[in-house]
């Protein structure tokens, strides 16, 4: 029975770190885009990207811890850490490795940020952007139950929402938040006429 | 106070001084020869704009760079509390002007360009009408261009931005106007103030200039008195004198002072108490964290309030903004708005110490010094109000320093 439990515990919070990564990089996406500063509601700042982002690591941790210590899959702690070292869908489970992996690496600089500098920090996080698309490869290769109809509409669903925020965010970064204002000041600082 | 110089003359109520009146008093304009540069620089002439730069280290430097640009005559006073540059200009035009020529000639500067505020009208008249006085090749040639009524236009950067760019936005990106920013020729921009000084300096020397001073500084310097004093205006003071004196200057205060403002919006709030003794003179202050300024002293009665009055000035310079970068243009208005729900009493609760974290943390981050100043002014006051920003009560129709 508990490894019944140890089972249903790894797919569940799989799939849960999928729709909270999910959320977690549109949320991103969405703050770099700064919503707070023009008027939508305080809750959606880089405040609640970071506590999403936290939870996911609490599930996706659950997820592989879960994975590991079950007896009857005996993946093995090598397997969580270094990637395609498993005997078991050693392609897809290295890619969900590398996934974990990475958000690994924004905990750790994120925490460690005023040591290793915003620069580095920085590249950190658009290095991580890739933990999404591998996650969600690592789910469809790798899931139990990826060709079940609730978890192939949620996949497809988590795609849909994260292509839909980068293409927005493509358009509307494009944008110079400070266009108007600077307009606004080249018409009354022009050079004017001279006598 | 005996000792004027760019103000000596006729009555100052007679208005501008016309040309042959100048000469008669003061000699011809002095030939230059090299000894110009080193009366300049052993006087320790520095830049009355505001950034008290030394003048004979900018002219070397446009002279490296091989001169032939502008010189531009800055008379643009953006400060609002400041009435110095177009005083002078209104009442000694050819002074600016001989001290234009003779810095042109010394650094061989191709064309001079009067940039005078464009809401200054007394200044540009009297100006252009002793530029059509003056025989020298140099002036016929010269033009005068309008200063937007901007805050940030009379900064040496965004004055050759207007005249290369037709935009009035300064920048700290190097290398710098007199260095041959932009890959221009190397411009000279300086204050009318300073030009005026090296007009006396070329005429009486070094060692003239230094007699005048207190505490070890040199020279005279042209002061905007503001706020609760008798008679608010500009005087000419030596350098080095004390905050105290200037207020005698002015004929004593109205009521009592509580808070100084020294230097203007990008200076510093200083308690009455601590203030009345600081010299006044640039390099002086500045050991002391301080600045002069364009040299505006505000006097803060005690029917004023700081808090209201600094809201009120960060509200200003936040609308000031030329808008290149976000921290000035979202920043200074964050700090704007979050000063004002204090002085309005309706702050949350966390309100003073972000106010306290965004002016560290907004300092250095600009594409100009525009939020350095903003930040720099507000994080005085914090100071030198700090109980007052802790419990401020809403109160309304406090008067204004």
């Amino acid at each position: 029975m508990s490894d019944q439990l140890l089972w249903y515990t790894t797919r569940g919070a799989g799939a849960v770190s999928l729709v909270l990564l999910t959320l977690v990089v549109v949320l991103g996406v969405l703050s770099s885009l700064r919503y707070q500063a023009s008027g939508w509601p305080r809750f959606l700042t880089p405040g609640l990207h970071r506590n999403v982002a936290l939870v996911t690591v609490a599930f996706t941790g659950l997820h592989v811890v879960a994975a590991v210590v079950d007896p009857f899959t005996s993946l093995g702690w090598v397997s969580a850490l270094i990637p395609f070292s498993s005997y078991y869908r050693t392609f897809w489970l290295g890619l969900g490795t590398i996934s974990a992996e990475l958000v690994a690496a924004i905990v750790v600089t994120s925490l460690l940020r005023r040591f290793v500098g915003r620069t580095a920090w920085r590249a950190v996080h658009w290095v991580a952007y890739a933990s999404w698309p591998l996650g969600v490869l690592h789910g469809v290769g790798t899931g139990t139950d990826a060709w079940s109809a609730w978890l192939l509409g949620l996949t497809i669903a988590c795609v849909a929402v994260v292509g839909l925020a980068t293409v927005y965010r493509f358009i509307a970064g494009a944008s110079d938040p400070l266009a108007v204002p600077r307009a606004d000041f080249r018409a009354r600082a022009a050079k004017r006429a001279q006598s | 106070m005996s000792r004027l110089r760019l103000l000596s003359g006729p009555d100052l109520a007679a208005g501008s001084e016309a040309l042959n009146a100048h000469v008669q008093r003061l000699g011809p304009l002095p030939a230059v020869g090299p000894g110009l540069f080193d009366s300049v620089e052993r006087s320790g002439l520095t830049g009355r704009g505001g950034a008290a730069f030394p003048v004979a280290r900018k002219w070397r430097a446009v002279s490296a760079a091989g001169g032939g640009g502008a010189l531009i005559v800055n008379g643009a006073e953006g400060e609002p509390q400041s009435f110095k540059d177009r005083t002078l200009m209104s009442l000694r035009p050819h002074l600016v002007l001989d001290g234009a020529l003779l810095a042109a000639r010394a650094v061989r500067a191709s064309s001079v360009v009067l940039y005078i505020g464009e809401e200054h009208r007394t200044a540009q008249v009297t100006m252009a009408r002793a530029v059509a006085e003056r025989p020298e090749h140099e002036l016929r040639h010269g033009r005068v261009v309008l200063a937007p009524a901007r805050y940030v236009a009379g900064e040496s950067s965004a004055a050759v931005n207007l005249l290369n760019a037709d935009i009035a936005s300064p920048t700290t990106r190097p290398p710098s106007p007199h260095e041959g920013g932009g890959g221009r020729l190397p411009t000279l921009v300086q204050n009318v103030e300073t030009l005026a000084q090296v007009a006396l300096i070329a005429r009486y020397g070094a060692d003239w200039f230094r007699l005048a001073g207190r505490r070890g500084a040199a020279g005279t310097i042209l002061m905007t008195v503001a706020g609760a004093v008798t008679s608010p205006g500009v005087v000419e003071v030596e350098a080095g004198i004390s905050v105290r004196e200037v207020l005698e200057l002015a004929g004593g205060a109205t009521q009592q002072v509580t808070a100084v403002l020294l230097g203007g919006y990008f200076g510093s709030w200083v308690d009455a108490a601590s203030a009345w003794d600081l010299p006044l003179d640039a390099s002086m202050l500045r050991e002391r964290g301080l600045t002069l300024g364009c040299g505006v002293v505000g006097f803060l009665p005690v029917t004023s309030c700081g808090v209201c009055e600094t809201a009120r000035i960060m509200e200003y310079l936040a609308s000031e903004s030329s808008a290149q970068c976000g921290p000035c243009f979202f920043g200074l208005r964050a700090l704007a708005t979050t000063s004002g729900r204090i002085a309005q009493g309706i702050a949350d609760p966390g309100d003073l110490a972000r106010l306290e974290r965004w002016s560290r943390e907004v300092r250095g981050r600009g594409a100009c010094h525009h939020p350095d100043g903003a930040a720099g002014l507000l994080q005085s006051a914090l100071t030198a109000f700090a109980t007052e920003f802790q419990s401020h009560p809403a109160h309304m129709g406090s008067q204004v320093a």
